[in-house]
């Protein structure tokens, strides 16, 4: 069992980049619904991840 | 708008039936499987995590702490969408040791049965205001409904007694359907299917709501928007925990939640068959929960703009009210009660797993009968600590008297879980954490929590030091549980770290940590079991199991390992071992099995065979191999590389462990055995058939490093021969396996004999102008006798000449003989050398003779000084090759007036023969090549260099032994000595009879 480094990649990423991304979610003018958008990244990001996956590496 | 108490309770009824209905339909089998078996089931059972929480308490999260609400979702979604972190590794120890719950995984990790007692009393303790959260949500929501809105908070109007009711029928389907498996490991169909329709029928009851929100309260989509923008407190309060902790303390609690909470644990660990599965869920859960979440700020709003005196949790069941419609009110009731009858179901039926496994087995409060069926006795326990679990949140609901909000509720619940959390990122990732560190920070976080968090929730309680951490410490507005969840959580992590680096660790807790690291660097340590065959276990398991529970067990362990009842290889008993370790670890919990199975089937005291297991870290390897990369991918193509040499190598290899266990096996070893690898890995020497099994063990306790020939009847008839070689232990000590090398030699065998019968004709080439001359002197001497008696008349003349003529005929007879002898000696096609007593001198005497048939060869005086009554046990006729050849090669090496003398001595055992000549000698730097074939000083065409080679390999067959010393003296003819050793022998009892 070793660790997928591009989730280690993701993980360093979200948290450099969250202060930007805070910023964009809270903006004066944005849109009430503008996290959800962020999420649906989020789970495109993770189906796009598991497809590459091993099929058991248990 | 107002329900009657009859028609709630119907709904209820109508709601938990359509729940049985689908529970018993799928444990049936009427439901197919495709769809109970589906990816999309298992995602929508995870679904259990959005309980009352999701569907009433987060829109109170949402007017309190703005878009913080999301981080509800958004803990799960971040522990879902990086599941290769922390869930993977968990699942895997979950699958292979059968582990069911956190408490379970944790005393596996910590191997402490205390460890397992502490996280279970304090999960009981932790998840009571969850349990009361969902109990006063149905409560409140039938409150509601039954139109006494405006006292709500009034403990005399509500609707305990129906919401009793709902706690029983929901005990009873939880008896029912979570309860069917004896093993907390084995998925129960119908309740993941229940439990993934209760998440859809959320989902839709969510779904109504917001188009009722929206339609129906702000007009449109439009309308929403003009609210919002005509409602900046609204819009502002969206961002109210951008600017302090309370986001980041709301994610640090729901990203535990996901993996701490009992209930979430169990569908996604427990009831998982398939690791591909929760790959499926990263992405599907995290859909899921947005679509779940998408309703909330809608439908928050809509109870804001309408303003009623209902707490904001209540917002569907306002609108409903508000708008007087059925169906938007059913389904705010129904997206409660589907919520929190799942969450109670899930979470009591794994509380009642922890609590049998961790408190009621090990401590014996109550005793298991052993002559009665333990599974029916087990199956009790748990529906009846279910039972007791329900009545518990019940009874701390109606503690609280409904002052509290869902939202503390869930807080408090959620930062008590919290404080696992630290253990469980701890097992994959630390292996020097100890037991002491996890109890000493649980027990300081839980403090905390208990002292900051659960006191203050029942509001009645001042205590000075807690008020004053309140007051000063953790102070900080309205959001002091912030606080003290961080603070709890910090000084928790810290403890538990600085406990494990200061104190020891035990040897067990290693192995455990091994085990369970993340980087998967353990080697499975080669044990020596005390017991021999799985029948042995199964006696010896009946003392703790009882003897049906005992055979079942190993039975179904042999199944599942697709081994035979008879099995005995220790290979395989190790792996029984584990595997009836992880079953009753899934019956018994991990404590209680790994008690039973190491006092009832232990290992072998001492170091001996604490080896690696090579084959099963070779089959770890060959399953994993897809995964790896860089580095590691590199590494193991060059395990391949190397493994597939010593597969295809020609020579027989096999490594042999200390207790008779074969490690290694290749297809060489199989080729000259006719033994698959498959069939002996991992079994005992013992199994090998005949010979095979003799010869190998005897030379691996042997003291000899080599066995130059050793001859194999095969089951064929035909014969074969082999060289074995060994080496024993590494150069590191730390291996103390005996490698042993094969090597088929019947081809070089053959040859050999070939070559021998061969050489001798070619000796006989050599002597046949002396053969002929020999033979022609009597019979000249017969044709002139006969000639003298065609006029011989005198009777003793005549008898005088035929005697002359017997004896020149017996004298052809002689050398016809000794030749024809010559020529069959060793042409025997089986190859056996039959050895027996012979005259060692007359032996001599009769190879000195021979070479006196050769006219041309120089005339060089033989002396044969040995013992007439000297015996050798050998075979005559490769005796007299043996003589033929050293004297012929002494006769070559002297000059016209050389000299060779046979000399023998003797001891009890041994006759030792040297043959000395006065010959040319042979260079000091040659001698070590005597002996190979082909090998000759000759001239060429003088000489095959076999010769020598030939009389090494007589000698061998025959037990002697020859050896070369040369000079014997200085001068221009040094001379050299030929010794021959051969077993002394005695004609003993052929005479004595």
């Amino acid at each position: 069992m070793y660790i997928n480094r591009a989730l280690l990649l993701a993980v360093g990423v979200f948290i450099i980049f969250s202060p930007a991304v805070e910023d964009w979610i809270f903006h004066a003018e944005s849109i009430w619904y503008r996290p959800y958008q962020l999420w649906l990244l989020v789970i495109v990001a993770a189906y796009w991840n598991q497809r590459s996956s091993y099929p058991d590496e248990l | 708008m107002s329900f009657s108490l009859a028609q709630i309770l119907l709904c209820i009824v109508a709601y938990l039936t359509g729940l049985f209905a689908v529970a018993y339909l799928a444990d049936r089998g009427l439901i197919s499987e495709r769809i109970t078996r589906h990816p999309a089931t298992y995602v929508l059972s995870l679904g259990v995590f959005a309980g009352a929480m999701a569907t009433n308490g987060v829109m109170e999260l949402a007017y309190r702490y703005g878009y913080s609400f999301l981080l509800y979702y958004g803990g799960v979604v971040f522990m879902f969408a990086f599941a290769a972190l922390l869930l993977l590794p968990l699942l895997r120890l979950c699958r292979v040791y059968q582990l069911s719950s956190l408490a379970d995984v944790l005393t596996f990790r910590f191997r402490s049965p205390r460890v397992g007692a502490i996280i279970t009393v304090a999960m009981c303790l932790t998840l009571l205001p969850l349990l009361a959260l969902q109990i006063q949500v149905v409560a409140d929501s039938i409150h509601i409904l039954a139109g006494d809105a405006g006292s709500l908070f009034s403990r005399d109007n509500r609707q305990d007694g129906l919401a009793l009711l709902f706690c029983i029928i929901i005990t009873v389907f939880s008896i029912l359907f979570g309860t069917r498996h004896v093993s907390a490991q084995q998925r129960n169909t119908g309740l993941v299917t229940a439990i993934a329709f209760e998440s859809l029928v959320k989902l839709g009851a969510m779904f109504v709501l917001l188009i009722a929100a929206v339609y129906g309260i702000f007009g449109s989509f439009a309308g929403v928007e003009q609210w919002l923008q005509q409602s900046p407190e609204v819009k502002n309060a969206l961002e109210h925990s951008r600017h302090d902790n309370t986001a980041r303390t709301l994610l640090v609690i729901f990203f535990a939640g996901a993996v701490c909470m009992p209930h979430i644990f169990h569908m996604v660990f427990a009831e998982n068959t398939d690791s591909s599965d929760l790959r499926t869920a990263t992405w599907g859960l995290p859909l899921y929960l947005l679509l779940l979440s998408l309703p909330v700020l809608p439908v928050t709003w809509a109870g804001i703009r309408l303003g009623q005196q209902l707490p904001i949790d209540y917002s569907g069941l306002a609108m409903g009210l508000e708008l007087r419609s059925t169906t938007v009110s059913a389904a705010a009731f129904v997206a409660g009660l589907s919520a929190a009858s799942a969450t109670i179901i899930i979470t009591t039926l794994a509380l009642a797993n922890m609590c049998l496994n961790h408190l009621i087995l090990p401590t014996r409060l109550l005793q298991i009968d052993r002559d009665i069926n333990i599974y029916m006795q087990l199956k009790w326990l748990r529906r009846s600590l279910i039972g007791i679990l329900i009545l518990a949140g019940y009874g701390f609901f109606i503690a609280l008297s409904g002052t509290q909000t869902l939202t503390q509720l869930g807080l408090v619940a959620f930062s008590g879980t919290l404080q696992f959390l630290p253990g469980i990122i701890a097992t994959p990732y630390w292996p020097s954490a100890n037991r002491k560190g996890l109890i000493a920070g649980i027990a300081t976080g839980l403090t905390i929590w208990f002292f900051a968090m659960l006191l203050p929730l029942a509001g009645q309680f001042s205590i000075p030091l807690v008020s004053a951490l309140s007051d000063h410490a953790l102070a900080a507005g309205d959001n002091h549980w912030a606080n003290a969840v961080l603070v709890s959580l910090t000084l928790n992590a810290s403890i538990f770290v600085l406990v494990s680096l200061l104190t020891s660790t035990s040897d067990d807790e290693r192995v455990a940590a091994e085990i369970c690291s993340m980087d998967d660097s353990t080697r499975p340590v080669r044990r020596v079991l005390s017991l021999h065959s799985a029948a042995e276990f199964g006696e010896q398991l009946a003392t703790a199991l009882g003897e049906k529970t005992a055979r079942s067990e190993v039975n179904r362990a042999l199944n599942e390992l697709q081994f035979s009842p008879g099995e005995s290889r220790p290979y395989a008993l190790r792996r029984l071992r584990a595997r009836l370790e992880a079953n009753l670890s899934g019956l018994l919990g991990p404590a209680v099995a790994h008690g039973i199975v190491e006092r009832c089937i232990p290992f072998q005291a001492g170091p001996q065979g604490a080896t690696e297991d090579l084959y099963l870290i070779e089959r770890k390897l060959d399953r994993v191999q897809s995964s790896f990369t860089g580095l590691t991918a590199d590494l193991d193509n060059l395990r391949r590389h190397y493994r597939e040499t010593l597969d295809n190598l020609p020579i027989g290899v096999c490594s042999i462990g200390t207790d008779g266990e074969v490690l290694l096996w290749n297809r060489s070893m199989e080729h000259i055995t006719g033994v698959a690898p498959r069939e002996v890995l991992g079994s005992l020497l013992d199994s090998l058939p005949r010979p095979w099994r003799q010869i190998i063990s005897d030379f691996q306790r042997g003291d000899s490093h080599t066995l130059l020939k050793a001859e194999v009847a095969r089951d064929s008839g035909q014969p074969c021969w082999i060289s074995l070689h060994k080496a024993d232990g590494g150069s590191d000590g730390r291996s103390t396996d005996t490698v042993i090398l094969v090597e088929d030699i019947t081809d070089f065998e053959l040859l050999e004999e070939e070559l021998l019968h061969n050489e001798r004709l070619a000796s006989i080439g050599r002597l046949a102008a002396g053969v002929a001359h020999e033979i022609g002197n009597p019979v000249t001497g017969i044709a002139c006798l006969a000639q003298n008696l065609e006029y011989e008349t005198d009777p003793t003349e005549i008898r005088f000449a035929a005697l002359d003529i017997l004896k020149q005929t017996d004298r052809i007879s002689r050398i016809v003989e000794s030749l024809v002898n010559f020529s069959h000696a060793g042409s025997s096609s089986s190859g056996e050398v039959s050895l027996a007593p012979c005259n060692l001198a007359d032996c001599v005497d009769e190879a000195v003779h021979l070479l006196a048939l050769d006219r041309e060869a120089k005339p060089v005086q033989f002396t044969n000084q040995c013992d007439r009554e000297l015996v050798v046990l050998a075979n005559s006729q490769r005796l007299l090759q043996v003589f033929i050849n050293l004297l012929g090669n002494a006769r070559d090496a002297c000059d016209d007036y050389g000299r060779v003398d046979i000399t023998a001595d003797c001891t009890d055992a041994l006759v030792t023969i040297n043959i000395c000549d006065n010959g040319c000698g042979i260079p000091a730097e040659l001698q070590a090549h005597v002996f190979e074939p082909f090998f000759t000083t000759k001239d060429p065409g003088a000489g095959t260099g076999l010769g020598l080679a030939l009389v090494f390999s007589i000698m061998d067959d025959m037990n002697g032994s020859v050896s070369v010393s040369s000079p014997l003296s200085d001068g221009p003819n040094p001379g050299t000595r030929v010794t021959l050793q051969l077993p002394r022998g005695s004609y003993g009892n052929t005479f004595d009879a």
